[in-house]
Order: structure tokens, then C-alpha cells, then sequence
């Protein structure tokens, strides 16, 4: 025996052993685990050596691991009848991938709060509805479908009371979007606070809604055409409303109640809620109640003390409804790096990219913080509105420090800004519509820390906002 | 907020059910959509600033569409009675429209707010619990306070509340009227909203057509229409009269106003590939540990949850009828109440038939009869079985 296939056995054994110990865990409901890192064992057994048996490529080894060497519990026990869980949970080695909070984004006791979803876990374009990120202004609200209504009322010359049946016998629509709170990354204008993906950008999710088109409803009861305005009204506590301009409620504005092929989630507004696709998740209000058409807007709670964009002039935007073109990179990420990875591995750099304004034409991705940029590839369906995947392959290079920034772009004609850019025009107390490129840091470990690239910017005399230093 | 009193002859009548005869001369109503403007890429341009699609021969994008459902005359549902209507529209607009009468001074603002608003909304609108301030102090100073940009460590930042922030009275009186207190809404009288809209511009040292909100100034409808609100200038784009969706629409389209970056969507290889930074940038980190209060705490960890204590609601009876009695009442296992066998399987001691159980048994049992109980669970099952057997 080499001395190097001892030492890869005397590693299989001590490994063994601890595999052994992490069953004995697994075997038991009433211990905490602990975690059975096979892709550990791998990396050291491969590294090692790796010998040709009869033409076939194996370790040398006689013996590996457990699982697969003796028999599992699922593998030799019941798994539960078919009778359980009828409505369907995820294995319980999910738990922890979950929607989270924070107590800084709270009011109080958490019903004026939210909890965002873990985009770093997130697989494709579609949100699962228990992870769908949740936010409420009086808590999340139990409606009795049967005594809900639907009313509409103003400018309208049939004003009308539907039933939820009633309602969703319109015929319906099914569209894929996404709904993003506009403050996204609003706690970062001044510089980076969260390692964290899921902290970072998971103020979003993205589902396939169904429901019916606000015009379908609308189309023969006489609005006015004096009518240029519409409120959405919330049934909950909090009655949360904003107003929105017909030109969009009779585009593309939806009174939804599927939510990914089940009735929509509480949290989601149960029964039903708007859909504004693309704009600002606050103006799809949730347990809609009432649709009411005016003259002009409603001057809602929301839509001035809240959802406003002040600017270095003093001036705010108010009514800044789409959510821009922008974009992240979800693998590698703060929450799962590359710190297991080999000099030399192949690996797929994927992110999400997104447009409120329109459809994402292509996304480029940096290795140097945005500075120079290559090409990355969009995957699998790309619709308007909606999250769109992207790839990139790349060979890692152990201890090589890179900084990851993506950059998408939209047939609108919109590419994401650099902070400098976006900053120069609409300062650091936004607070909300922050777009601009984000940069994950891969350390020489392949562990990921969250960066942002920026110049110090000062002020001219007459207020305007210049690049400190800049020739 | 069009209360039916306020409306013309044609609601009224809707509202009374005569729908059928007027349906004739509603036609002619129908909405408009007014964006037709096509940008260079051949797409619709929205009030957005974005780009909209049409239905082109049955396909939105990569949807079908079943052009007919949406182009038939469907129409469920009834017309809305007048108490239902006026009980839903409580909105209060900034023209008045939907204001009620009453009154009520800042004094007894004051006291209801004492009682039922401080305990979030903190001393004289302080702020605190997460809830946020009413005030921080005279609303015409705060005011100038809004061209702050905190870009250095030191800079002091914008002050954004009701009286040096919001650009209208009305959205005060509504979101009290049907928003507060925030754990029991829609419970506050009109004067009672009227005392507390008046103790929020008292702490917010404003006044009223050049008289200060003291403590005795009667707040009324009328003198309500009159608050101008120190920043009601501060807000674009113009989102008010006929040409509202002309001036969104300018606004969003040209992208200096929002901070919107641009690229040739005909040639997009001529986006900024190499150089596309300032060479002013430096990599800033996250200070001080930056915010890391998360709840439940970042882990990618696959393992099982800690099993929850509380076994109050675990029902053995059900789960022995669920997963064990299949055998145990079949004769193809000892029964509940079989004393003779059970005696014989309790002579090691109860913990030795637990582990039994637990593991599954020489004789045929699956570990815990196959079923998906934690160990503690199925102990209460096991003392549910052994208690029959005494």
C-alpha cells in the first residue's frame, strides 16, 4: 500500500465514522443532526488519488461510504402512507429554507412589516407560494371567501357588486410575473449592510397568477372617460389604497386569485388582490375590495409619506411606478459560496434579471466589480416582466479573488446603471428604486462577502451632486 | 369617494335598480386607451417609461389568447345598494369631496391621542416601538431640511414626516378615519379624527391661513380645506387635472429624471463593454457588521428540525388506530389489554419495549409499526397500549 492510499483510508475511515455518527443522528427524530458533507469526502478522497480497476476509474480503496455501502433507513423501513399529508409539505431537511426578517424593517409587533424570500435557494423562475415574500401594512388578513365583495364604484355609470364565484366566472387570464417591493436593496444607497442574498434583493418573488383583466370587467358598465384614475382599496385593517392611471388598468392590470395553480395565500391577499404587472408590489393591493374611478388621485397614505423618491433637489418622485431593469447573481452567493469548490472546477455562475418596463434582452456579467464586462447566456423562458435566468460557465482558479457584478438590460431600452450614475441623479435618500449593478466579492477562501464599487460624492454650491476627485 | 347624494341622475337610478332601460345610451362609454406612440424599436411606449404589447393574431408575447372571451359581453354580479355603497366609499379626497362635517381641538386630540395613540406613536408624535414619529418639531423649518443628502458620516439627513413631508391634509384625515389605531380601525368618530388631525398640526407648529393650531383652535371642514401643507410643492411629476397621464408620460420618457440609463436597443453591441466605471471607485465593505439580525438565522444547513416540545396535541389514541392497530387488533400482534402477553413483553423493564418499538422487532414489527412519529410520540403511543394491559 503507497503511502498515499493509506492516508486516503486512514481519511475514508475517520470519514466513515463520522457518517456513522451523522446516521445515528438522521436515525433519530429527537436529536439536532449534524450535516453529512459527501461532497467534502469526495473532495479529499479525489484529490488523493484515483486508480484504474479493469479499465474502469475507481478510488482505492475497499471500502466508502456508508449510504451506499449499507442499507439506509428509507431504504429498508415504510416511507409514511399515501394517507398523509394530503395537502403536500417540503422534506423535512428543507426547514431552513424559508421566508425570513429582520426586526429593523418591523413596526412593532409585525404587522406593518415583511418577511422576503430566499433567492439564494430559489430554482427557476418561479417562487413557490409558502416562500413568496410577504409584506402588510395590518397584518396578514383571513378573509371569509364566501362574505367577501368586490365593488366598484365612482366615475362609473353601472356600479357593480361581484361575488368571488361571481368574479372568477370571467374568463380568465394566466401570465408569469414578478412582484418586487421598489424597496429592493432600499437600504443600501449609502453602502452595502447585508451579507446576505436573500436580505439583499429578496423583496421579490415571481408567480404565475391567474385571474381576469381589470378591462374585461370594466368594459361595458360606463366609466366616464373624464375617469383617469383608478383607486385599488385593501378589505384588511389597514384599507391600504393607491391610486393608479386607467391607461395602465386598462393595459395589462389584473384582480388575480390563482397564485402557481392553487387559490392565492393569505399572504398574498386571499381572495384575491391587483396585479399591476411590473410596477411597484405596493400598488398590487392585497383582499382588494373595491376598485373606485376619479377624476384625479387619491393622495393615498402610500403613495406620499411611503413610495416616494426624494432627490438631492428637494423635489419627490411620487408616482414612480415600474420597477426598473436590474439583475443579481444568485450563485455563487453570500449564503451558499464556493468555498467547497477545486482549482480548476468548471462551475455555472447563475442569476435572475428583471424588468418592470419591459422584457430582458441579455444580461452581461463582470469579473472585476463592472469595470469590463463579457456576455452571459439567458436560460429557459424569458416573458415580459417576469424573472429571466442566466448562465455564464467559468473555470475557477483557487485563491483568485474576483468580484462578481451583473448588468441586464430591457427591449425597453434600459441597462442597469453604476451606483455613480444612479446616485449622481437621484442622491442617497431615495430609499426606494435602487437598480443600480451589485457586486458579490469572491475571496481567496471562495467565501462571498457583498460589495458595492462607488466614487465619495460631494456637492456643488447650488446643491447638484458631483464625484469627489474626478478629473 | 362619489357618494351617490353627490351624483348625477344616471347613478341614482342605477342604484335603484334600473339598470335594464339606461344599458342603451352606456355603450358609447366605454374607455380609451390613449398610448398609440410607438418608439424606433416598433413598441408601444407606456406612461411608465416602459414598452406595452399588443395581441397580435391571437398571441400576447409566447401566450395564446382566446381573443373571443375578451371581446363578448359577459357581465355578472348586481348593483350595489346605496348604504352598501356609501358604507365602502370613505375615501376623503384633497378637493374635499368625501370630507364630512364635525369638529374637535388639539386639546382634545390631545387626549385621545393619550389614550389610544401614544403607546406606538410616542410622546407629542415622537416616534418609537418601530412605529413612526408624527413630528420632529416646527413643519416650516423641518421643511428645508429636505435637500439633505447624508454622503458623508456627519451630514444630518432629510426629514421626512406628516407636516414637513406630505404634500396633503387629506391623506391625514382618511388614513386616521380608516387606518388607526392601528389595532382597531375604522373606531374613531369624524370629530374625534377632527380632534387628532388638529393635535397633529399642533405638534407640527403649523397654522391655518396664518393662525397657529394652539391648543383651543377649532378644527372644522371648512378651515380643514384650507391647511397648505408646507411641502406641497415637493413632489413630480404633476399628477394632478385632465393632462395627469400627459405629464406622468413626459416625465417617465425623458430617464435624466429618474436616474434611468440608456442603450441602443437596435445595436446593443454598442453598450459599454470594457471601461464602463469611473475611475474614481473604490470597493466599499460592509461596516460594523452591517445589519445581520436575521430571523431565523442564514444557513444552508439540510438537517432535521429540533423537534418541537409541546406534545400537548399529539392524540395517541388516533395514531394507534392510524399506524398500529392494522396488527395490534388483528391478533397478528398483542392486543391492548392482552395481559398475559404484555406482562411478558414488560418483564425487561419499559424501556427496552420503547427501544423495540423504536428500532422494529425480530418478530415482524417496522420500526415504530411504520409510522412517521417521533420517538417521544411514539412512547405516548407504547404507555397508551401498556396502560389498557395492567
Amino acid at each position: 500500500m503507497t503511502y498515499i492510499m493509506k492516508i486516503t483510508n486512514n481519511l475514508i475511515k475517520e470519514k466513515i465514522v463520522n457518517i456513522k455518527k451523522s446516521q445515528q443522528d438522521l436515525d433519530s427524530f429527537d436529536t439536532k443532526n449534524s450535516k453529512v458533507d459527501r461532497r467534502d469526502f469526495f473532495a479529499k478522497t479525489a484529490a488523493l488519488g484515483v486508480t484504474a480497476l479493469a479499465g474502469t476509474s475507481l478510488l482505492a480503496s475497499e471500502e466508502g461510504e456508508r449510504s451506499i455501502l449499507k442499507p439506509t433507513k428509507w431504504g429498508t423501513t415504510w416511507g409514511d402512507p399515501v394517507t398523509k399529508n394530503l395537502y403536500g409539505m417540503p422534506s423535512k431537511y428543507e426547514h431552513n429554507v424559508t421566508r425570513r426578517y429582520t426586526k429593523l424593517l418591523a413596526s412593532g409587533n409585525y404587522r406593518a412589516s415583511i418577511t422576503v424570500t430566499p433567492i439564494q435557494e430559489s430554482k427557476g423562475i418561479i417562487t413557490p407560494n409558502g416562500l413568496f415574500f410577504s409584506r402588510s401594512h395590518g397584518g396578514v388578513a383571513h378573509i371569509d371567501p364566501n362574505e367577501h365583495r368586490l365593488m366598484l364604484t365612482g366615475l362609473i355609470k353601472k356600479p357593480l357588486v361581484l361575488t368571488m364565484k361571481e368574479l372568477m366566472r370571467y374568463p380568465s387570464v394566466t401570465r408569469t410575473h414578478f412582484i418586487e417591493c421598489p424597496a429592493n436593496g432600499g437600504q443600501e444607497w449609502r453602502g452595502p449592510q447585508y451579507n446576505s442574498l436573500q436580505f439583499a434583493k429578496g423583496f421579490m418573488s415571481c408567480a404565475e397568477w391567474t385571474g381576469v383583466y381589470v378591462k374585461d370587467i370594466i368594459k361595458d358598465l360606463g366609466i366616464d372617460p373624464k375617469a383617469i384614475w383608478m383607486l385599488a382599496e385593501g378589505g384588511d385593517s389597514s384599507k391600504m389604497g393607491r391610486s393608479i392611471p386607467m391607461e395602465k388598468v386598462l393595459d395589462d392590470a389584473m384582480i388575480v386569485w390563482g397564485q402557481n395553480g392553487e387559490a392565492l395565500r393569505p399572504e398574498q391577499g386571499y381572495p384575491i388582490r391587483l396585479l399591476v404587472p411590473g410596477w411597484e408590489g405596493n400598488l398590487c393591493v392585497k383582499w382588494l375590495r373595491r376598485l373606485d374611478f376619479s377624476t384625479d388621485p387619491w393622495y393615498c397614505k402610500e403613495e406620499t409619506s411611503k413610495y416616494t423618491v426624494l432627490k438631492p433637489t428637494g423635489k419627490a418622485i411620487q408616482h414612480f411606478y415600474a420597477n426598473e431593469v436590474n439583475s443579481t447573481v444568485v450563485s455563487p452567493s453570500p449564503e451558499i459560496d464556493w468555498s467547497d469548490l477545486k482549482d480548476g472546477d468548471t462551475v455555472e455562475i447563475e442569476g435572475l434579471a428583471w424588468s418592470g418596463m419591459g422584457t430582458i434582452t441579455g444580461v452581461d456579467l463582470s469579473f472585476d466589480g463592472g469595470k469590463n464586462y463579457v456576455e452571459a447566456s439567458l436560460k429557459g423562458l424569458v416573458l415580459p416582466k417576469c424573472w429571466t435566468r442566466w448562465s455564464y460557465v467559468h473555470t475557477y482558479k483557487k485563491g483568485q479573488e474576483l468580484f462578481l457584478t451583473s448588468r441586464a438590460m430591457d427591449d425597453a431600452g434600459f441597462i442597469q446603471p453604476t451606483i455613480d450614475q444612479e446616485e449622481l441623479v437621484v442622491g442617497v435618500e431615495a430609499v426606494y428604486h435602487r437598480n443600480a449593478v451589485e457586486t458579490w466579492k469572491v475571496e481567496k477562501d471562495g467565501k462571498v462577502t457583498h460589495v458595492q464599487f462607488r466614487s465619495q460624492l460631494g456637492r456643488k454650491a447650488n446643491g447638484e451632486l458631483v464625484i469627489e476627485g474626478k478629473a | 369617494m362619489r357618494k351617490l347624494t353627490k351624483r348625477s341622475l344616471i347613478s341614482i337610478s342605477v342604484a335603484t335598480v334600473l339598470s335594464l332601460g339606461l344599458s342603451a345610451c352606456m355603450e358609447d362609454a366605454s374607455p380609451k386607451v390613449t398610448n398609440t406612440a410607438k418608439d424606433n424599436s416598433g413598441l408601444k411606449r407606456a406612461i411608465d417609461g416602459g414598452v406595452t404589447y399588443d395581441v397580435i393574431n391571437g398571441k400576447f408575447g409566447v401566450y395564446a389568447v382566446n381573443e373571443k372571451a375578451h371581446n363578448g359581453k359577459i357581465k355578472f354580479g348586481r348593483t350595489p345598494t346605496k348604504e352598501e355603497y356609501d358604507e365602502w366609499s370613505s375615501d376623503v379626497h384633497f378637493t374635499g369631496e368625501g370630507l364630512p362635517e364635525g369638529q374637535g381641538t388639539a386639546e382634545e386630540g390631545s387626549e385621545i391621542y393619550d389614550a389610544k395613540c401614544v403607546m406606538c406613536h410616542g410622546d407629542f408624535g415622537s416616534g418609537g416601538g418601530g412605529y413612526p414619529a408624527l413630528s420632529k418639531g416646527n413643519a416650516y423649518e423641518m421643511q428645508k431640511s429636505l435637500t439633505n443628502q447624508r454622503l458623508k458620516p456627519d451630514d444630518d439627513g432629510p426629514v421626512r414626516f406628516f407636516g414637513s413631508y406630505w404634500p396633503k391634509a387629506s391623506t391625514l384625515w382618511w388614513y386616521i378615519k380608516d387606518a388607526m389605531p392601528h389595532p382597531q380601525t375604522d373606531s374613531l368618530s369624524d370629530d374625534e379624527v377632527y380632534a387628532l388631525v388638529a393635535y397633529t398640526l399642533n405638534i407640527n407648529e403649523m397654522e391655518i391661513d396664518g393662525q397657529e393650531v394652539d391648543d383651543e383652535y377649532v378644527l372644522n371642514r371648512e378651515n380643514f380645506l384650507k391647511i397648505q401643507m408646507p411641502n406641497k410643492d415637493g413632489f413630480e411629476p404633476q399628477i394632478e387635472g385632465p393632462d395627469a397621464e400627459k405629464h406622468i408620460r413626459a416625465y417617465y420618457a425623458n430617464p435624466k429624471n429618474f436616474g434611468g440609463q440608456t442603450y441602443n436597443v437596435k445595436n446593443p453591441a454598442s453598450r459599454c463593454m470594457t471601461n464602463c466605471q469611473e475611475p474614481t471607485v473604490k470597493v466599499a465593505y460592509i461596516q460594523n457588521g452591517g445589519i445581520s439580525d436575521f430571523h431565523p438565522p442564514l444557513t444552508d444547513v439540510r438537517d432535521l428540525p429540533k423537534e418541537k416540545k409541546d406534545l400537548k396535541n399529539f392524540n395517541a389514541q388516533k395514531a394507534y388506530n392510524e399506524s398500529c392497530a392494522m396488527c395490534h387488533e388483528t391478533g397478528a400482534a398483542p392486543a391492548p389489554g392482552d395481559k398475559a402477553a404484555w406482562s411478558g413483553l414488560l418483564e425487561k423493564g419499559i424501556d427496552k419495549v420503547y427501544e423495540a418499538g423504536i428500532k422494529g422487532t425480530e418478530a415482524g414489527m417496522p420500526a415504530k409499526g411504520g409510522a412517521s412519529m417521533s420517538d417521544s410520540e411514539f412512547k405516548m403511543v407504547v404507555d397508551y397500549i401498556v396502560n389498557q394491559s395492567k
